[in-house]
C-alpha cells in the first residue's frame, strides 16, 4: 500500500509553530504509527548545509545508536533544498502520545504515589545523565516535553534542538521556559548542563504538588519567587557582570522546601534542594542524583501499604 | 488561526484548555483541518479529558484516515490508552471497524502487547 509515495509521512496536524520552524504530527505509512516532524529552515552557500547543523544533527544521530529507552527514537533526518540560499532539515522522532504535563492532570486525587513518582524521576535522570555525559544538554526541560507511554515509560523530547536551532538566532535567553529556567539563565550568566538539573528539580515539586513550583511572570519576578523558597543568595554567590543586581530582591531565608511540597519524604526534600541549588556548580549532576540515598531505601517502603507513616524510627540504619 | 485549526492543534498538542476554550467558542467538532483529519483523529490520544471533551461536543467516532482507514479506536488501543478505549467505546466508537490491512482494534492492541487494552476490546 502507500505505493508511489515516496515520502513516507503524512502530516496529519500542526502541534506547534515557533520562529525556527513548524512541528507536525504525521502518520509513518509503513508502521501505522504516529511520528513527530520538526523542521528548521537553514541558510546554504555554495557549500551547502553550514558545518554546525551538519555536526548537531550527526550527534543527534550518533546518540541514536544507543538506543536509550529514556530518550524518544530519532528515526530520520531529511532535508529539502527550498531556494538556493535556504533548506528544509526535518527530524523524524517516534511520537508519543502523553506527555507528563497530561499525566501529572489525569492522576487521580491526591495524585502520584510516592513510589511512581520515584520511577519517575529515576527514569527521567536516566535519560538526562545519559544526555549530559555525550555533551548534549536540553535546555528546555518541561512536564510538556516529557513523554509518558501508556506503561508508564519516560522519554525525553526536544533535547539537543536548541543549539540546532539557535544557529540561525541570535543566542536569545529564549532557551527554557520561564517557569523552569534557572537563576543563572534568568541572570543571562551561564548555560550549561545544570541548567538541566534546576528543571528537573522543579518538574519533581510539580510531580508532587500538581501545579508548577515557580510561576514567575518576567524575569526578575520569576527570581523573585524563587528567593522566596531557597532564601536570597550571598553577595559572594552572586554571580559577576550580570545586569540584574542583587540590590532588587528583599533579603530572604530559606524556607524548608516542605512548606511548598509537604508530602516529600526526607531523602526527596534533600535531593530536591540539591537540584534546587543557585551556584550551578555545586549543584547535583544527574549521575550523582541517580546514586543518592532517595533512589535506595525504595524496598522499605514498599510493604507499608498506601498510608504511608513514617517509620523513621523503625528504618534500620544500613551500613 | 482559524478556530478550527486551533482547535485541531490543541487536540494533537493535548491542551485541553485550548480545547474547551475553542469548542464553547463555537468550532465545529468535525471539521477537518488543512490535512483532512477531524480534532478526534489528531487528538493526543492519551489525553482522555480531550477525548471526552470532543466527543460530548459530538465528534464523530468511527471517523476513518482517508489513506488508511485506521480509527481513533485503533491509534487508541495501539498506543495503549485504555481509558480513551473506553470513552471511544462509550460514546459508540466500533470496535469492529477494520482498517486498510483488515485489522480491527484488538489486533493492533495485541501486536503492541497492551494486555488490559485486549482483554477489555475481547470482553465487548
Amino acid at each position: 500500500m502507500a505505493q508511489g509515495a515516496s515520502y513516507p509521512y503524512e502530516h496529519v496536524a500542526e502541534i506547534g509553530g515557533g520562529a525556527y520552524g513548524t512541528v507536525y504530527k504525521a502518520r509513518d505509512m509503513e508502521s501505522g504509527k504516529f511520528v513527530a516532524l520538526k523542521s528548521v529552515r537553514v541558510q546554504t552557500d555554495q557549500d551547502g548545509l553550514p558545518i554546525s547543523t551538519v555536526r548537531e544533527v550527526a550527534l543527534l544521530k550518533r546518540l541514536e545508536q544507543f538506543d536509550h529507552p529514556n530518550v524518544v527514537r530519532l528515526m530520520d533526518v531529511c532535508a529539502t533544498q527550498r531556494t538556493d540560499q535556504e533548506t528544509k532539515v526535518t527530524l523524524v522522532f517516534e511520537h508519543v502520545d502523553q506527555d507528563l504535563k497530561i499525566y501529572l492532570e489525569r492522576a487521580p486525587a491526591p495524585g502520584l504515589s510516592p513510589d511512581r513518582i520515584k520511577d519517575l524521576m529515576q527514569q527521567l535522570l536516566c535519560g538526562l545523565a545519559f544526555l549530559h555525559s555525550n555533551r548534549v544538554m536540553h535546555r528546555d526541560l518541561k512536564p510538556e516535553n516529557i513523554l509518558v507511554t501508556s506503561q508508564g515509560q519516560v522519554k525525553l523530547a526536544d533535547f539537543g534542538l536548541a543549539r540546532i536551532y539557535s544557529c540561525h538566532m541570535a543566542l536569545t535567553p529564549v532557551v527554557v521556559t520561564l517557569w523552569y529556567r534557572p537563576p543563572e539563565v534568568l541572570l543571562q550568566s551561564s548555560y550549561a548542563t545544570p541548567v538541566d538539573i534546576w528543571s528537573t528539580g522543579c518538574i519533581f515539586a510539580e510531580m508532587f504538588r500538581r501545579k508548577p513550583l515557580f510561576c514567575g511572570e518576567s524575569e526578575v519576578n520569576q527570581l523573585g519567587k524563587i528567593f522566596e523558597v531557597i532564601g536570597l543568595p550571598s553577595e559572594e554567590d552572586w554571580p559577576n557582570d550580570v545586569t540584574i543586581s542583587r540590590k532588587n530582591f528583599p533579603s530572604l531565608f530559606p524556607r524548608p522546601i516542605t512548606d511548598f511540597v509537604p508530602e516529600i519524604n526526607e531523602q526527596g526534600a534533600e535531593l530536591m534542594l540539591e537540584m534546587l541549588t543557585f551556584d550551578p556548580f555545586r549543584r547535583i549532576s544527574a549521575l550523582n542524583a541517580l546514586e543518592h540515598e532517595y533512589f535506595k531505601e525504595e524496598e522499605t517502603q514498599i510493604p507499608t501499604g498506601n498510608d504511608i507513616e513514617r517509620n523513621d524510627s523503625q528504618t534500620p540504619s544500613v551500613t | 488561526m482559524k478556530l478550527e485549526d486551533f482547535l485541531a492543534s490543541a487536540a494533537a498538542a493535548g491542551r485541553t484548555a485550548g480545547v474547551e476554550r475553542s469548542l464553547r467558542e463555537g468550532a465545529d467538532v468535525n471539521c477537518v483541518n488543512e490535512f483532512g483529519r477531524t480534532p478526534l483523529q489528531v487528538m493526543m490520544m492519551g489525553n482522555t479529558t480531550v477525548a471526552r471533551l470532543l466527543l460530548s461536543y459530538g465528534a464523530r467516532p468511527n471517523v476513518a484516515d482517508q489513506s488508511t482507514r485506521t480509527t481513533p479506536l485503533h491509534d487508541a488501543a495501539r498506543e495503549g490508552f485504555l481509558d480513551t478505549v473506553k470513552v471511544l467505546v462509550e460514546f459508540s466508537a466500533d470496535p469492529r471497524a477494520l482498517d486498510f490491512h483488515n485489522r480491527r482494534p484488538v489486533d493492533l492492541a495485541k501486536e503492541s502487547g497492551h494486555c488490559d487494552v485486549v482483554a477489555f476490546l475481547e470482553a465487548l
